[in-house]
This record gives structure tokens, C-alpha cells and sequence, in this order.
């Protein structure tokens, strides 16, 4: 069966204020789906949207090749992990992991054959007898993922539900998801609001903002191709830099204007580029690694002044401010650098960004 | 494939709909919500709506001793005006307060004591709240029997304990006199209800953060400054809203003072609700009962008012 | 690494601890408050009527007798007869109203823990202020409200009067007991299959056992203590519940002291029996909500 999820002009009104206002998107059989955005951006909502939790204030869902909009959750066919796993604390594991079966009237046997094949999926075949609170919480998350097995649903909704573990079972979990995932070949809606659970399980991502969907392509293209500040800044660590700048054109040139009076000219593409802006006033973005770092003032190099260093080991990242602005840069552990030091920086004109500064959105050739 | 929304970030506002319609809609899309209060609400029509309502006519009628209502007058204001003019208004109030402030302040007390020295933790402590709780557990009619044969003016042990110790020469004859009176009373109902607020102080000392403690002995804080500037504070919630319970229940007294002293030596121990009772069952006047009774119900309003907004503070934060 | 100096700094005496010392002082006082009634009570309940009338009293029973129990639970005897009665109309009705009270308070604590529909909040402030109102507003148009049904004189307007006056504590208590309960739980249940009803009935319900065990301790004992309305709508003595059949019955000549407080010890035991073993819950009833955990 087709397990694919529509969303269409979804809207989700809380007195006056859009907690989820127009989305749409549609996650294709198979595909895992990252939703992540920061706290409150109507992430967790459009998922309780997807499950029936909560009702429409207007749109449609389809799920698979039926509509849901007006269905129950019990009728969606699907399975959800919540961020507290919410196992029912007075049934055991097994009993856990029962429920969903004998809830569609399952006869015995299968819902014991069903529940002993997931619980040996997810290596928790001992702990059938205990109660959720005799488990850590990794093993209260694998549970939470067999009662989700167990009914071979169309669609998996997961609310981050990897939050509240610690950050090494975090990536040990990270993995298994990515496993469970390939082997089932599951369709998979999971919200985050951390952006390297996204870009490391999703094969797409939809990054949401202020209820509205921001992006909505795979995690390679939301990096290197954001489209727009809010999600140049949000996806990607540490944060792309951003700095103000005049965009000047004078006859056949176009440059770039620093608000300290530095200036870089561009590439022809990004010229055109550039010429876009509003009122001349754009944002250049560049992410750490494409930063080049001279010691010495270079042509066309931006002037700054070191803000922090901090050695991690193999890569020591630097802060420098630039017209008041902080740039994130990646150097090599060998460089060495002080607090304070004058240096130049030199953005690469393939892979550096250009937004509008009044609408925030990326610049685009005209 | 960059399917980009060409949309700010922050959200518009929804269009604003007109409040009434607004709220019809909401009520419509919240219709099966109501089902579950249903028949709670049903109960509470008849037997608090209807009752409340019905006080509140009658007041305004003089009424038939003989209870047939339907030969009620009307009289305006007049039952109101009776009952402010009224010297025994006066001097009941007086008692209704003595009673309510010294009854609920002496409680407090006493709570806040027993919540201290028991907050820290000990071998036998589970039993020892368990007895002092007993009190504020039986009938207010057992506890009144028992401390009126305490009381006894012949062969009442406190007397007696009082002679043996020297205190007095003889038995003082504590029911049966005017000044002795309201305070025997008030001693009955502090050893009813000072348990209450001890349990809910020791629940507020749960909250206190020992770490705060902690820190205030290593910032030099004294025991006493510490219970003064940490603890105290913490408490603040929890004993206004302890006070104001200890003060509606102390309003509404009747059972201590009816079976003890029916209100007397001469209405020595007469307070609001036993005067109303008198009013309305004695001498069958229910108009003037009922404004007397209405008049009460404004003084709890505004206790109400207050307890509601002490308990529900922060209710409305939590999301649904 | 430095080790550790041995210290030299003068070690001074441990301080009496006068705070703790003034603490078991003053629960020392509070128990011999509490403690003292209830003791007198007791001991005057097994003495005979001439030794309880004895100036200086006699602190102890010379002669220790349990009659005066023996005569209260007598079904031969009149007395015991008439208290039997008594006792289990206070029984049948605080049963009945404890019963009906949670089943009718759960759903309504249910929508106000859950919903948010327009109104709550107005009809929660009334369901609050339920226990503002002082019983006498009540008590003269239930009164003639009894009487219109036929029901003075019975335990139906028992029950239904307590039903409403425990409803607002029961469902302010239930409502902390839900709210307690993480709503993911029941979403979890709706997602694997179960219907609204369903996700209460069988998620919900069991998890809410201890609130609702403190709510009907605290309706049991709300009923069986009662005694205004007993006292004003109950005037056939084979109706009466204790609190108003005991008054009855020991004033009307001179009192019989130690049978009256052999009666109020007997009228205690049903109560106390039950605080003391849900202890736990009552106390935790007593203070949810005024404070938060």
C-alpha cells in the first residue's frame, strides 16, 4: 500500500494567532521527513494534525490514498513516539505493546506472535514482564518504538523522541532510528527542533518558522542553498555568519560595501545577484568552512578583529567580529591566532550568500 | 527541487471575527465538551442555583410563619434595613468577628508551629501528624459533646485541673458566663481545625528549596533569618490560602456554638450563622432570614473572590 | 595534587540546638492539647454514671466497664436499637452519596482538567464558590425544596443535598489527579486504536485510583459528620443519622455522660478508622491544589 502524506493549505488557528498557518507538503512513500524549527514554531502542531489529535481550523489531509481530515486518529493508520514515550505506566511491556492490537480486536495468539517478533526487532524480548518505570530511558524509547512496530502502520509520527535522553544514548538512538527506518522501509513524519537530528536521519527536511513552512527540500539542498536568512542561520553549526552590507554599483562593477567602508567586489553571478536587493541593502552569508583567514591585509578581504578562539582538537573554530557582527571561521589547529588580532577574511564567490535585507530572502540571479 | 514559500516568517494575524459570533463558534466546536460537566451541572442547578436564587426573592418579602408562600408581601429593602437597624445585628457581628479572626489567627498559629517542628525528619512523625490530625477528622458533634463534658461546671475535668493546680478556688463555670464564653468556644474550634493548617503548611514547606537553605547558612543567614527571608516567603501562597478557607469555614460555624450553647448566655456566643438559623427555624421569619443570609453571601463573595484567585493563579498558564 | 592539610582549627562545641529543642516543646504542648479530650473521652466512656459524677473527679475508673458499649450495640435493648438505627442510616447515606459523588464528579473533572471550552472558567469559579456559600443560604428553600418534592423526612435529601455540597471539593480534587496524568497518555491510546471514551476509560480511570480513593474518603466523611441539614430536614427519629440521633436521645433527660461519650467514640471509630488507613490520600487530598508540586 501507497503510504504517502499530503498536506494542503493546513491552517491551525488558535483565537487570532496562526499557530500553523497555510502549509503544505508531501512526504512520498518510504521517505523520512524531518519538521524541525525552533520551540513554537507549529511543529508539534502540524504533527498533531497529521495524527488527529487536535482538529483543523481549515485544509486538507491525505494519508496513504484516503483523506483523514475528518477521520480519528484511531482511523488514520498511523502509529506516533511520543517525546515522553507516554507508555502506560500500570501495564507491563508486553501489555504495552498489546494495546494497540487488542484496541482492533486482534485474537490472542497473533497479538502475542506480533508483539514477540517486535520486541525481538528492538532487542527487549527480557523486559516484556517489567513496568516502563523499572526501564532507563533508552529502553523506555525502545519500547515506545515497538508499540509503534507492532501495528504496522502507513505512517510513524515521532515527536522528538529523542529528547530526553542523554546525549551519548542520544546518537546511539540516532542510528537505530536510521536502521529501523532503511529495514522497514517506513514512512516516517519526525519533528526535532535540533537541526543535526534532522540533517543527519531525514531525507527530507521542511523547516518551519512562526507556524509557516520555511523549506522544504532534502538537508544537502536546505545547506547549501537556504532560502532565507532565518533558515541560513537555523540549519547548520555553528550558524552561518551574517553581515549587513550597501550593495554599489558604479558603471560595469558591482560591489559589496561594508558598513566600516570595506569593500569586495563580485563575481558576475553574484553581481546580478546582487543587483536584486531592495534599495541596495543585502546580507552576505558564508558559512564557516568557506572562510579563508589572512593574517596579513589582503585585496578584497574583509578586515576583523579576533573575538574568541576555541580548540576542539582536530578543528579550531574562531570568532571574529567584522563591523560589529560575529563570523563563525574554521581554521586548522596549526594557526595560530590571539584575541584581538587584526586579521582579513576572504570569502569564496562560489559558495558565499547573498540575501535581500528587507524581505530576508535569498537573492537570486535576475 | 526547492518548493520555497515566498512568505514571511511571522505569521499574520487571523481577521479579527466579531466577539459574539466568535463565541457561539467556539461553544459549537466545543459542544461534546459539555456533555462531561453535564451532570454536574444538573445537580448543581437545582440544589445550588435554584436555592441561591430563591434566598435572594424571598428576601425581599415578609413571610407566612406557616411556610405557604404563596401569601408572601412584598416589602422592598424593609428585611435589610430590619436587620442592619437591629442592635442584635451589632453585637452578633461583633461576636462573628471576635470569633472568625481569633478562631482562624490561633489556628494559623498554632499550624505553622506544628508544620515547623515536624517538618524535619523523624523516627514516629507519620503517627504523630496522623493524632494531631484526628481532631479536624471527627464530627465537629462528637467534638462538641466532649469538650462541653470537658467544660462541665460541676464534674468538668478542666475545672477541676484548674482547682487541683491552684488556678481558681473553685470550678469556673466556663459555658455559663458572658465574658468565658466566646473564648471556651474558640478553644473547641482551634483544637478542631488547627491540624488543617498545619498539613497544608507542611505541604508548602515541601516547596521550599533546600538549596536556598543551603545557601543562606553559607551566606551567614541565622535560623531565624533564614526561616524570615527563605522560608516565609515560600509560604505566602499556601497560608493565604489556608487563612481563607480557616475564615469561610470559621463564617459559616454553627455546629460548635448550637450544640454547645445554642448561642447563649444571652446571645454571648451568638454568631452570624446561628442567629440566621434562630431567625428562620425558631421564629419561622424566613424573609428576614433570608436578606440576613444574603447579606452573609456578600461577605463570602468577596472571601470567594480572593480564595479563587489565590488557588487558580498559574491554572490558566498550563496548555491544553 | 596537594593533599589535604590536617586541620588546626580550634574545634568548637556543637551549640544547643534551642530550635529544635522549642520544636519537640511545642509538639509536646500540641499533643497534650489534641491528645487530652480524646483520653477523657475514653476514660469517661468506661465508667459508670455515678463514678463520672464525682467532684474531685476520679482521674482513672476505679472500676473500669465497657456497659455502656454494650448497651449502644444491643439490638434487644431500646437504646441500642435506636443507635443501630442511627448508625446505619449515617452509613447507607454517606455510601450512597460517597457513590454517586465520584461518578458524577469524574467526567466533570475530566472536561475541566482537559478542555478548554469557552465558560470553564466561569463554571469552575462556581463550582469553587460552592464552598463559600455559608449552609444556611442554602438550607431554607432546600427546605421548602424537600418539601415540594416529598422529600423531608427521607435520605434522598441527604444524599442529593451532599452530592452538591462535596461535588466542587471532589472535582477540584479530581481535576489535580488528572492533571497529573500527562495527556500524551491518552493520545498515545487514541493513536493505537482507542476511541476518546475509551482511552479514559482505560487509561485514564486506573491511573486516577488514588485521587479518586481521596475523593471518596473525603465525600464519606464530608456525609457521615454532617449536621445542619440532617439536623433541619430530618425529624422522624427511624430516619436520623448519628450526629442528630445522638443529641436526641441523651438530652432528653439528664445526660448520661458516659454513655453519650461511649456513643460519640463509637460515632468517631468509622471515621478515624478510615483516615487512618488512607492517611496518604487524605492528607494529599487536603492540600492539592493550594499548593503546587
Amino acid at each position: 500500500m501507497l503510504a504517502q502524506v499530503v498536506l494542503k493549505d493546513v491552517n491551525k488557528v488558535y483565537g487570532s494567532l496562526y499557530a500553523v498557518n497555510n502549509v503544505s507538503f508531501t512526504v512520498q512513500d518510504g521517505e523520512f521527513v524531518a519538521l524541525v524549527g525552533p520551540s513554537g514554531c507549529g511543529k508539534t502542531t502540524t504533527l498533531n494534525l497529521i495524527a488527529g489529535l487536535i482538529t483543523m481550523s481549515g485544509g486538507e489531509i491525505a494519508i496513504g490514498d484516503r483523506m483523514v481530515t475528518d477521520l480519528d486518529p484511531k482511523d488514520r493508520d498511523i502509529a506516533m513516539v511520543f517525546q515522553n514515550y507516554a507508555l502506560y505506566p500500570n501495564k507491563t511491556v508486553f501489555n504495552n505493546l498489546a494495546f494497540p492490537l487488542q484496541m482492533r480486536k486482534q485474537p490472542k495468539d497473533v497479538i502475542d506472535k506480533k508483539v514477540r517478533e517486535a520486541a525481538k526487532v528492538l532487542d527487549i524480548t527480557h523486559l516484556l514482564d517489567r513496568r516502563p518505570r523499572e526501564l532507563s530511558g533508552g529502553q523506555q524509547q525502545r519500547v515506545a518504538l515497538g508499540r509503534a512496530l507492532v501495528r504496522d502502520p502507513a505512517v510513524f509520527l515521532m515527536d522528538e523522541p529523542l529528547s530526553n535522553l542523554d546525549a551519548k544514548l542520544r546518537v546511539q538512538m540516532r542510528s537505530e532510528i536510521k536502521r529501523f527506518h532503511h529495514n522497514l522501509n517506513a514512512t516516517i513524519v519526525y519533528v526535532t527542533h535540533d537541526q543535526l537530528e534532522a540533517v543527519t536521519m531525514a531525507d527530507k527536511m521542511a523547516v518551519m518558522h512562526g507556524g509557516v513552512l520555511q523549506q522544504y527540500d532534502t538537508p544537502a539542498n536546505v545547506f547549501s542553498n537556504p532560502v532565507n536568512t532565518f533558515v541560513a542561520s537555523f540549519v547548520g553549526s555553528p550558524a552561518m555568519s551574517l553581515i549587513p552590507v550597501e550593495v554599489v554599483t558604479t558603471g560595469a562593477a558591482t560591489i559589496l560595501k561594508g558598513t566600516s567602508g570595506w569593500e569586495m567586489p563580485l563575481s558576475a553571478a553574484n553581481a546580478r545577484k546582487a543587483q536584486g536587493s531592495s534599495n541596495g541593502k543585502a546580507v552576505l552569508g558564508a558559512r564557516h568552512s568557506t572562510l579563508k583567514l589572512h593574517k596579513a591585509a589582503k585585496p578584497d578581504a574583509v578586515p576583523g578583529k579576533i573575538h574568541t578562539v576555541e580548540p576542539t582538537g582536530d578543528i579550531t573554530f574562531a570568532q571574529v567580529l567584522v563591523d560589529g557582527e560575529v563570523v563563525n571561521i574554521s581554521l586548522e589547529p596549526s594557526v595560530a591566532i590571539q584575541p584581538d588580532e587584526r586579521v582579513w577574511l576572504e570569502f569564496d564567490q562560489d559558495r558565499m550568500h547573498l540575501f535581500d535585507a528587507t524581505t530576508t530572502m535569498a537573492l537570486k540571479a535576475a | 527541487m526547492t518548493i520555497a514559500t515566498e512568505r514571511a516568517a511571522i505569521a499574520p494575524k487571523a481577521a479579527e471575527q466579531p466577539w459574539g459570533i466568535g463565541l457561539l463558534r467556539r461553544i459549537i466546536d466545543h459542544r461534546s465538551d459539555y456533555l462531561y460537566i453535564l451532570p454536574a451541572l444538573l445537580v448543581m442547578l437545582v440544589v445550588i442555583a435554584y436555592p441561591v436564587y430563591y434566598t435572594i426573592e424571598l428576601s425581599f418579602f415578609k413571610t407566612p410563619p406557616n411556610l405557604q408562600m404563596k401569601d408572601k408581601i412584598f416589602v422592598g429593602f424593609d428585611n435589610y434595613a430590619a436587620i442592619l437597624s437591629s442592635s442584635s445585628f451589632h453585637r452578633v457581628t461583633i461576636n462573628t468577628l471576635i470569633w472568625t479572626v481569633f478562631s482562624t489567627g490561633f489556628a494559623f498559629l498554632l499550624g505553622l508551629a506544628a508544620a515547623l517542628a515536624l517538618h524535619r525528619e523523624f523516627a514516629g512523625r507519620g503517627v504523630l501528624r496522623a493524632v494531631l490530625l484526628i481532631p479536624y477528622v471527627v464530627s465537629a458533634v462528637a467534638a462538641s459533646y466532649v469538650w462541653k463534658w470537658l467544660y462541665h461546671s460541676d464534674f468538668g475535668v478542666i475545672g477541676a485541673l484548674a482547682v487541683q493546680f491552684g488556678l481558681t478556688d473553685r470550678p469556673i463555670n466556663f459555658l455559663d458566663n458572658t465574658t468565658t464564653v466566646l473564648p471556651s468556644l474558640i478553644v473547641v474550634n482551634v483544637w478542631k481545625e488547627f491540624s488543617f493548617a498545619m498539613v497544608m503548611l507542611m505541604a508548602g514547606l515541601q516547596t521550599v528549596p533546600e538549596q536556598l537553605l543551603r545557601a543562606a547558612q553559607v551566606d551567614g543567614a541565622s535560623a531565624w533569618q533564614r526561616f524570615w527571608h527563605v522560608t516565609f516567603p515560600h509560604l505566602r501562597g499556601v497560608s493565604m490560602v489556608t487563612v481563607l478557607l480557616l475564615m469561610v469555614a470559621n463564617f459559616n460555624s454553627f455546629i460548635i456554638p448550637w450544640i454547645m450553647t445554642s448561642g447563649g448566655p444571652a446571645g454571648a456566643s451568638d454568631i452570624w450563622i446561628t442567629d440566621i438559623y434562630n431567625i428562620a427555624f425558631g421564629r419561622q421569619r424566613y424573609g428576614v432570614a433570608s436578606a440576613y443570609a444574603v447579606i452573609l453571601f456578600i461577605v463570602m463573595m468577596v472571601l470567594g473572590y480572593f480564595y479563587v484567585k489565590a488557588l487558580t493563579r498559574g491554572d490558566e498558564a498550563r496548555a491544553g | 595534587m596537594s593533599t589535604a592539610t590536617q586541620s588546626s582549627l580550634p574545634t568548637t562545641r556543637k551549640p544547643i540546638d534551642w530550635w529544635r529543642w522549642a520544636g519537640r516543646f511545642t509538639i509536646l504542648l500540641l499533643l497534650i492539647f489534641t491528645v487530652l479530650p480524646m483520653l477523657w473521652m475514653v476514660l469517661t466512656s468506661i465508667k459508670s454514671q455515678f463514678a463520672a459524677l464525682q467532684y474531685p473527679p476520679q482521674w482513672w475508673p476505679a472500676e473500669p466497664t465497657l456497659n455502656n458499649y454494650w448497651r449502644l450495640i444491643n439490638p434487644a435493648d431500646s437504646i441500642g436499637r435506636e443507635f443501630l438505627r442511627y448508625f446505619w442510616n449515617s452509613f447507607y447515606v454517606s455510601l450512597i452519596t460517597t457513590i454517586l459523588g465520584v461518578v458524577v464528579a469524574v467526567p466533570a473533572a475530566y472536561a475541566f482538567s482537559r478542555f478548554r471550552f469557552p465558560g470553564r472558567t466561569f463554571l469552575f469559579f462556581t463550582v469553587l464558590v460552592r464552598n463559600m456559600f455559608p449552609a444556611v443560604v442554602f438550607l431554607m428553600p432546600l427546605f421548602l425544596l424537600m418539601r415540594w418534592m416529598g422529600l423531608v423526612n427521607t435520605h434522598g435529601s441527604l444524599i442529593l443535598t451532599y452530592l452538591t455540597f462535596g461535588l466542587p471539593l471532589s472535582i477540584w480534587l479530581l481535576k489535580g489527579f488528572f492533571d497529573n496524568i500527562p495527556i500524551q497518555l491518552e493520545q498515545a491510546a487514541r493513536i493505537d486504536g482507542a476511541t476518546r471514551f475509551q482511552a479514559f476509560l482505560l487509561i485514564v480511570m486506573p491511573l486516577s485510583t488514588p485521587g479518586i480513593i481521596a475523593t471518596s474518603i473525603f465525600s464519606f466523611i464530608g456525609a457521615w459528620n454532617e449536621y445542619v441539614y440532617a439536623y433541619t430536614f430530618l425529624s422522624k427519629q427511624e430516619s436520623m443519622t448519628l450526629p442528630v440521633g445522638i443529641q436526641r436521645f441523651f438530652t432528653e433527660f439528664a445526660t448520661d455522660w458516659p454513655g453519650l461519650m461511649a456513643a460519640t467514640f463509637l460515632m468517631s471509630v468509622p471515621v478515624v478508622v478510615l483516615f487512618l488507613v488512607l492517611q496518604k490520600y487524605f492528607v494529599r487530598a487536603l492540600t492539592e491544589g493550594a499548593v503546587k508540586h
